[in-house]
């Protein structure tokens, strides 16, 4: 996969992520602060924050992140923690639980 | 001759240190002689107990490769029967064992495999009375299942007795896999050190709409076996490595857990793009955080307790199907499949358009004469462009359909809900021109077109 053009990140789509942007990758303009990642993806995707984002698990290149605002009791526990700014050439992933085997 | 030539000492045998018998040194030679397994990792696989619950498509790769290594006791949860569109990923079953419960057809297969392992069939699905009862019995658990509730229930009860949990999951074209409560810990003792459990990775389970079962959304049998291959080889890891146990010297549960055993939990993600021969297929190992603190199952004030479980607290159904929107449209919106058919060979229905909302894979298979194909999926994502944009409504129907404004529209989908969404969606967006324009969903989708129209319709 190629590399994000200048001033961008990438952003995989797994499962149903997939299906509902109909993408597995796009690159979409950094810096975003992971607090208003799921805002701009409902820009784009009416709808998917309650249909998928919701659910999912989000990564920053490979490492799971909490993404503040969508846990209200953790933003106790994780106290006053540096806020997280996706930055160029990040590689962020959107995944959701599967659960058929 | 003797297949441990070290063994002649007058020392008690412990079943941890015996000698092999020579089947059980020809059997399994090839894997003992990898660094690290030996005689005693061979030994902790021997003296283990597996349960695998869910024997379809990853619980069949998973098992062969279970039974293979020489697991002792392996126990197999399934109640349902083996189906002939099991069988292209279901790869303990066989066309000649059609109809046989699950677990019997596996066992079956597992024994021609390996006679010696101890088997045993639980041919029922896991529930929350069962549960406990069932996985107290072994030293680990692999959830091979296909429904959210029931993982997330495997995962509460590995919490309270303390079972390692390998978990994998597959649909369509990707699969996770994942190591849980392993080497487990007290619930409530909480340090991120700790590995997580099934809640610590997905609080919340995807909402209905999005749950798509391998039986709707498909799956491709490599995909889910990769999956289930990869489970078996963590499952068989563990124990031969014994990295689920606390320090060997002690019996005590709650004495620390080696440093070794700690390791980053891992989530392994494959991809598989079936447009694409060159990639990009993909694995991803994506670093997981630990236990977390307010996990309503392992965490600190977790109230999660077995006997809790057993008489209905938390209810995993509801937790995984909230109440839901009722979609069904007023009954002059609504046409039978039967009706629509009879109607329209009467020629008593006016010239309409007729959409098809089944995704193109389902549409190929066939489809009502005169059915243009918009599925589902990218008929939402238009409809959210034009609610945005602004577009004129009428770009969300077909270009290829000349239209008057009072045209109507009849939708028809795969089993009637989507083509009820659809209805609403388009006289949302204003398509139906005041009521000038009729829009009707034939209910009961292509299902009931089967059902009630053409009994061979090659319905999916």
């Amino acid at each position: 996969m190629s590399k994000p053009p200048p001033g961008n990140f990438t952003i995989l789509y797994f499962a149903s992520a997939s299906s509902f942007t109909a993408k597995n990758v796009e690159f979409l303009p950094a810096p975003l602060p992971l607090s208003k990642l799921f805002a701009t993806l409902e820009e784009r995707y009416q709808g998917i924050k309650e249909a998928v984002l919701s659910s999912c698990l989000v990564t920053v290149n490979l490492a799971y992140v909490d993404v503040p605002g969508e846990d209200g009791d953790d933003g106790e526990e994780e106290g006053k923690e540096e806020e997280v700014v996706i930055k160029e050439g990040d590689e962020v992933a959107i995944i959701p639980p599967v659960s058929s085997g | 001759m003797t297949a441990d030539t070290g063994a002649a000492s007058a020392a008690p045998m412990k079943s941890n240190d015996r000698r092999l018998t020579y089947e059980e040194f020809e059997r399994y030679s090839r894997q003992m002689i990898v660094p690290g397994m030996g005689k005693h990792g061979q030994l902790r696989l021997i003296n283990s107990r597996i349960l695998i619950i869910g024997a379809g498509g990853l619980g069949c790769p998973a098992a062969q490769y279970i039974a293979g290594a020489g697991v002792g006791t392996i126990g197999i949860v399934d109640g349902d029967t083996v189906e002939i569109s099991n069988l292209h990923r279901q790869v303990g079953h066989a066309t000649s064992r059609l109809g046989w419960k699950k677990v019997d057809s596996l066992i079956a297969h597992l024994k021609d495999i390996n006679p010696l392992p101890n088997y045993i069939p639980h041919p029922f699905h896991l529930d929350p009375q069962n549960a406990a009862d069932i996985i107290t019995q072994y030293d680990l658990v692999m959830d091979c299942t296909d429904n959210p509730a029931t993982r997330y229930l495997i995962s509460d009860v590995c919490v309270l007795l303390r079972k390692p949990l390998v978990s994998a999951a597959s649909v369509q074209k990707s699969g996770q896999l994942i190591v849980l409560n392993c080497p487990p810990a007290p619930q409530g003792l909480v340090d991120k050190k700790y590995p997580p459990c099934y809640r610590c990775c997905f609080k919340k389970p995807p909402p209905p709409s999005s749950m798509v079962s391998c039986g709707e959304a498909g799956i491709m049998g490599p995909v889910v076996g990769m999956m289930g291959v990869a489970q078996a080889g963590e499952a068989i890891k563990i124990i031969a490595s014994a990295l689920h146990l606390p320090p060997s010297s002690t019996n005590d549960l709650t004495a620390p857990i080696p440093e070794r055993n700690l390791q980053q939990p891992t989530l392994l993600i494959y991809t598989y793009d079936l447009e694409s021969a060159v990639g990009p297929y993909s694995f991803r190992a994506l670093r997981m955080a630990g236990r977390r603190k307010n996990c309503f199952a392992c965490g600190e004030n977790s109230t999660l307790t077995l006997e809790g479980i057993k008489t209905g607290n938390p209810n995993y159904v509801t937790f995984c199907s909230p109440p839901t929107t009722d979609h069904a449209l007023p009954p002059e919106d609504r046409i039978t499949a039967s009706k629509y058919h009879e109607t329209r060979a009467r020629g008593e229905l006016p010239a309409h358009l007729l959409i098809d909302t089944r995704e193109k894979e389902h549409f190929s298979f066939g489809a009502i004469d005169g059915a243009i194909n918009v599925p589902f999926g990218r008929f939402l994502m238009n409809a959210a462009a034009i609610k945005r944009d602004g577009g004129p409504p009428d770009q969300i129907l077909p270009a290829e359909a000349a239209l008057g404004d009072d045209t109507p529209i009849f939708v028809v989908c795969r089993r009637g809900l989507d083509s009820q969404e659809t209805v609403e969606k388009l006289k949302e967006l204003g398509v139906d021109h005041g009521g000038k324009r009729k829009i009707m969903d034939i209910v009961g989708g292509m299902k009931a077109w089967k059902d009630e129209v053409d009994p061979t319709f090659p319905f999916v």
